[in-house]
C-alpha cells in the first residue's frame, strides 16, 4: 500500500471473510481521508477479487445512495475510490489476491481559520477616516466660505452661486431692525469695504440730516472724534432698535464735563435719582430767551396776559353769556395735539371767545370785532357806525346813536353840507366812544395791556403788548403727555390757585422723582436712564457737513471701481 | 495597583485647569456690562473667541502629537487628559463667546459642529472607560491571534478524530472547519455576532445528526462534540474581541470628520466676521 507521495510503501497481510475498505479505523484497508466514507465498501472473494460498494457510493458528504456496485478486480485493472486508486496485482504465494492502494490526489488542506479571518478591523474593511475628513472639510469650506465669498470679493462664480442659493446670506448673524429690512438683501448697502467697519458714509447716504451731539460751540473740542455711527448703533441685533440703551456712554462724559472740556457750562449728571441737576426752564420774553434754574424760589414769566387760572377753575363754575354757570376743567382749554405728546396752542378764537365775546353794539348787531390787530378792530367799529350813519334804518339809528334819525342816504333829497358833517361827526364820535369802551374798559383791557396813543387830528391808536406763550419749557428733554395720561393735570401743574398768568406751574425734578428712579432698578420706582428723556443727536449742526450723497436718497450700490 | 485613567492623570491636574478656565470665563462674562447686549463682537467676545479658536486648533493638534513618537513634549497620556478636559471647557468658552446669540447661519453651524465634536468625544471617553475592562474580561491572558491559533489546533484535532465518525458527523465537522469565518464585513465586526456561523450551525445540528447516525461512536462522538463546543466558545470570544476593538475605533469616524468640518466652519465664521466687519 502506498500512501502520500514520498511515504514509503507498506505491506499488510489480511485474512478475513471480507475486507473492509473505508475511513473507519477498523477497516482492513484503511483510507484515512475525509473524502472517503466511513464504510466505503468491501472486497470479497467470488472467484476472484470483487469490490462491492454499499450505502455510501460516493464521497462522504453527500446523500446516501442505495446503489450497490460490484466490480471484479482483474489483474491490471484499477478502480478509483475517492482520491485512492485500487489496483489488483498478482497475488504472492499463499494469498488469494492482492491489491495495491495508492493515494492519487493528496488532500488539499482546507484553508484554516486564519485565511478566513482577514478583515478584522474597520480600516481593513475599507473605511478610512482621513479621506472622509478631507472630503467633509473641503465641502464645508467651499459651501460656507469660498462660494459665498464670491460676491463681496467679486469672484466669477457669483451668478451661479446666487442661482443655487449658496450666498453670503448664511453669514447673516441676526435680523435687521424693521426699518432696514427693505435693504436686508443688499449687504453692500452698509458693508461697503471688505475687512473694514461699516463707514459713516454708508449711514449718511440715507440719514444725511443726522445732527451732531456737541453743537457748534463745542465742536472745537473734538469730543467725539474717532467715534463712528456703529459705536452706538449696532445692527443685526433684533428688529426693535439698533442703539445702545444704557447710560454708560452718556455718563462717561457727563459725569464730569469739565474734565473733557474746561469751558463747558452745563452741570454734571450721572444718575437721575442721585446726581442730576434741578431742571432749567427756558423762558421766552419776546425775542429774549433766558434759562432759569428751578428750586431757587418762585419763577415767574411776564406774559402780558391777564389770566387767572383760579377764577376759571372755580369749582362753582364761571358765568357764561348764554349757558348760565359753566364748570371748566383743564381739558376745556388745553386740547392734545395730533401726536398727543403735547397740546395745541390755546387760541382766543377756539377757547376764549365763546364767553369773552367781542361784541361792541349788542343792541343792534351780534358782530364782534376781529381778535387781531387793534387797528383792524377800530376800523370795524368805525366802518359800522359810518355805515349806520349812511344807511341805518331809523330803528338801528336810534339804538346805536341814541338820537332819533336815520341814515343819510335814506333821507329824501340830497344831503346838505351840514347834514353831511353832522353825520360824520356823529359816526366818528360814537365809534371813538365805543372803541375806547371796548379797548379800555370792557373787552381788551380785561386780558391785555392796552396803551392808547392819541394822535392829533386822527382817531386814537391803541397798542396791545404782544402776549408771550411759552410752549417749550425744556427743549432739551422729551416729555410725552400721552405716557402720563393716567395722571391728573393738577398732579404736576399746580394752577388751581394761580391768580396771574405770570405764575410758572412747571413741575420740578422732585415731582418727577416721585415716580422715576435712577438707572439702577429700585423697587417701586420706574427705572429711568438718560435715554428716557434725552436724545443724542440734538444739536442743529449736521454730523458731517462735508458729506454729499452720491445720489438722491438711495441705498448704496455695490462698490464700483475704487 | 488600581488603574489610573486619563481622567485622573497627574491628580486631576487638567480637570483643575479646565475648571479654572471655565470659572474665569464665567466670572468675566457676568462682570462684563456690554453696551447693548453680549455677543461675539464685544471686547470680551473677541477675547473668548480667540481663546476658543486657539483651543480648537490645539485640540486638533492632538492627532499630530499622538503620531510623533519621538516627541518629548509632555506625554501622550497627559496630552489626552488635557484634550478631554480642555475640550469640555471649550463648550463653556464658546457658549459665552456667542452671548447666546444663535440663528440659522454659518456662525451657529460652527457652534453646533463644536457641540457634536465634544459630544462624540464624551462618547469616546465613555468607551475608553468601559471597553478596555470588557476586553480584559473577554480575552483574559489571550490575544486575538492566540485564539485563532487555538481554533486552528482544534480544527486539526477535530478533523483527525472525526475521521472515525459517521459520515454525517464528519460532514458537520468539515462544514465547521471550512465555513467558519471571522469578521469580513462591517456588521459582523461591529456587532460581534455572526448569525450564519458554520460552527454554531454544526453545534445546533449535532445532536439530531448524532442520533440518526451509526450507534457505537460513543465516547469519540462526545469528544468531538466537546471540541466543537470549545471552538464555538473561542469564536464567540474572538468576535467579541473584534467588536471591542471596532468600537474603540468606530467613534473616531464621527469625531475626526466632524472636527474637520468644524475647522472649515470656523474658518468661514472668522473670515466672514472680518470680511463684513
Amino acid at each position: 500500500m502506498r500512501g502520500a507521495p514520498g511515504a514509503s510503501a507498506s505491506r499488510k497481510a489480511v485474512s478475513a471473510e471480507w475486507v473492509r475498505v473505508g475511513r473507519h479505523a477498523a477497516s482492513e484497508i484503511f483510507l484515512p481521508d475525509p473524502r472517503v466514507a466511513l464504510a466505503q465498501g468491501m472486497i470479497v472473494w467470488r472467484d476472484g477479487l470483487v469490490y462491492l460498494e454499499g450505502e455510501a457510493g460516493t464521497a462522504s458528504r453527500t446523500v446516501t445512495q442505495r446503489t450497490v456496485r460490484s466490480v471484479r478486480l482483474n489483474a491490471g485493472e484499477g478502480i478509483d475510490i475517492g482520491p485512492y486508486r485500487l489496483e489488483a496485482i498478482a497475488a504472492p504465494a499463499g494469498y488469494d489476491g492482492a491489491v495495491s492502494v495508492e493515494l492519487a490526489h493528496a488532500l488539499e488542506s482546507a484553508p484554516d481559520l486564519k485565511a478566513r479571518a482577514s478583515r478584522l478591523t474597520l480600516a481593513s474593511l475599507g473605511l478610512a477616516k482621513r479621506p472622509i475628513a478631507w472630503v467633509v472639510f473641503l465641502m464645508v469650506l467651499a459651501l460656507c466660505l469660498v462660494i459665498p465669498a464670491g460676491r463681496v470679493l467679486h469672484m466669477p462664480w457669483t451668478p451661479a452661486a446666487d442661482r443655487a442659493g449658496v450666498t453670503d446670506r448664511a453669514w447673516n448673524p441676526g435680523p435687521l431692525m424693521l426699518a432696514h429690512q427693505t435693504i436686508a438683501t443688499r449687504c453692500s448697502a452698509c458693508h461697503q469695504v471688505a475687512f473694514a467697519h461699516v463707514r459713516d458714509e454708508a449711514c449718511l447716504e440715507c440719514h444725511a440730516k443726522t445732527t451732531r451731539h456737541d453743537g457748534a460751540v463745542l465742536a472745537h473740542a473734538g469730543l467725539l472724534a474717532g467715534e463712528r455711527c456703529t459705536t452706538c448703533h449696532l445692527e443685526h441685533k433684533g428688529t426693535k432698535a439698533t442703539h445702545r440703551d444704557d447710560d454708560g456712554f452718556c455718563v462717561a462724559c457727563h459725569r464730569d464735563l469739565r474734565a473733557k472740556v474746561p469751558d463747558a457750562h452745563a452741570m454734571n449728571a450721572s444718575d437721575f435719582a442721585r446726581d442730576h441737576p434741578a431742571f432749567r426752564l427756558t423762558l421766552r420774553e419776546g425775542d429774549a430767551v433766558r434759562r432759569v434754574r428751578m428750586g431757587e424760589g418762585a419763577i415767574s414769566q411776564q406774559t402780558h396776559l391777564e389770566f387767572p387760572h383760579a377764577k376759571h377753575l372755580d369749582p362753582k363754575g364761571v358765568k357764561s353769556p348764554d349757558k348760565g354757570r359753566v364748570k371748566l376743567d383743564c381739558s376745556s382749554c388745553h386740547v392734545p395735539d395730533a401726536s398727543r405728546r403735547s397740546f395745541e396752542p390755546v387760541t382766543f378764537a377756539q377757547r376764549c371767545q365763546e364767553c369773552h365775546t367781542l361784541q361792541f353794539e349788542p343792541a343792534v348787531t351780534a358782530r364782534e370785532v376781529p381778535h387781531g390787530k387793534p387797528a383792524d378792530a377800530a376800523m370795524v367799529i368805525d366802518e359800522f357806525y359810518a355805515n349806520l350813519a349812511l344807511k341805518g334804518t331809523p330803528d338801528s339809528f336810534q339804538k346805536a346813536f341814541g338820537v332819533p334819525g336815520e341814515g343819510l342816504l335814506r333821507r329824501v333829497g340830497d344831503p346838505s353840507e351840514a347834514q353831511r358833517r353832522n353825520a360824520l361827526a356823529l359816526a366818528s364820535a360814537k365809534a371813538k366812544r365805543v372803541a375806547v369802551d371796548l379797548f379800555e374798559v370792557r373787552a381788551c383791557k380785561q386780558c391785555h395791556e392796552v396803551a392808547r396813543r392819541d394822535v392829533k387830528g386822527a382817531p386814537p391808536r391803541w397798542e396791545i403788548a404782544p402776549v408771550t406763550m411759552n410752549r417749550r419749557w425744556m427743549p432739551h428733554a422729551r416729555f410725552d403727555h400721552q405716557a402720563h395720561a393716567q395722571q391728573k393735570c393738577g398732579d404736576c401743574h399746580d394752577v388751581a390757585r394761580s391768580k396771574a398768568s405770570s405764575d410758572v406751574a412747571m413741575p420740578g425734578i422732585a415731582k418727577c422723582r416721585e415716580c422715576h428712579g435712577g438707572s439702577r432698578p429700585v423697587e417701586g420706582k420706574i427705572t429711568s436712564n438718560c435715554m428716557l428723556c434725552h436724545g443724542f443727536h440734538d444739536s442743529t449742526e449736521r454730523w458731517d457737513p462735508g458729506f454729499v450723497p452720491r445720489g438722491p436718497a438711495r441705498v448704496a450700490e455695490d462698490r464700483d471701481a475704487r | 495597583m488600581r488603574h489610573s485613567s486619563i481622567l485622573e492623570y497627574a491628580h486631576f491636574r487638567w480637570f483643575k485647569g479646565a475648571a479654572a478656565l471655565c470659572a474665569g470665563a464665567a466670572v468675566a462674562y457676568l462682570w462684563h456690562n456690554p453696551p447693548i447686549k453680549p455677543y461675539g463682537g464685544t471686547w470680551l467676545g473677541y477675547t473668548l473667541g480667540t481663546i476658543a479658536a486657539l483651543l480648537i486648533v490645539w485640540l486638533m493638534a492632538y492627532g499630530v502629537r499622538k503620531r510623533r513618537y519621538r516627541s518629548r513634549m509632555g506625554t501622550v497620556q497627559g496630552w489626552l487628559s488635557a484634550h478631554v478636559y480642555l475640550g469640555t471647557a471649550l463648550v463653556v468658552i464658546a457658549t459665552l463667546h456667542t452671548g447666546f446669540e444663535l440663528g440659522w447661519n454659518v456662525h451657529t453651524l460652527a457652534y453646533v459642529l463644536m457641540l457634536l465634536v465634544v459630544a462624540s468625544g464624551f462618547y469616546g471617553v465613555y468607551l475608553y472607560l468601559r471597553v478596555p475592562g470588557a476586553m480584559t474580561d473577554n480575552l483574559g491572558d489571550d490575544t486575538l491571534q492566540s485564539i485563532v491559533l487555538r481554533v486552528a489546533d482544534i480544527d486539526r484535532e477535530m478533523r483527525a478524530k472525526a475521521m472515525s465518525l459517521p459520515d454525517a458527523l464528519l460532514a458537520l465537522v468539515d462544514f465547521s472547519i471550512a465555513g467558519t469565518r471571522l469578521g469580513g464585513n462591517f456588521m459582523r465586526v461591529v456587532s460581534g455576532r455572526d448569525p450564519a456561523c458554520a460552527t454554531a450551525a454544526a453545534v445546533n445540528r449535532w445532536s439530531s445528526t448524532a442520533r440518526g447516525a451509526l450507534a457505537g461512536s460513543g465516547n469519540l462522538e462526545r469528544e468531538v462534540f466537546g471540541l466543537l463546543l470549545e471552538k464555538q466558545q473561542l469564536l464567540e470570544r474572538a468576535r467579541r474581541g473584534l467588536r471591542h476593538k471596532a468600537l474603540l475605533d468606530l467613534w473616531l469616524y464621527a469625531h475626526v470628520p466632524l472636527a474637520f468640518m468644524l475647522l472649515a466652519a470656523l474658518a468661514a465664521h472668522i473670515a466672514s466676521v472680518f470680511l463684513y466687519w
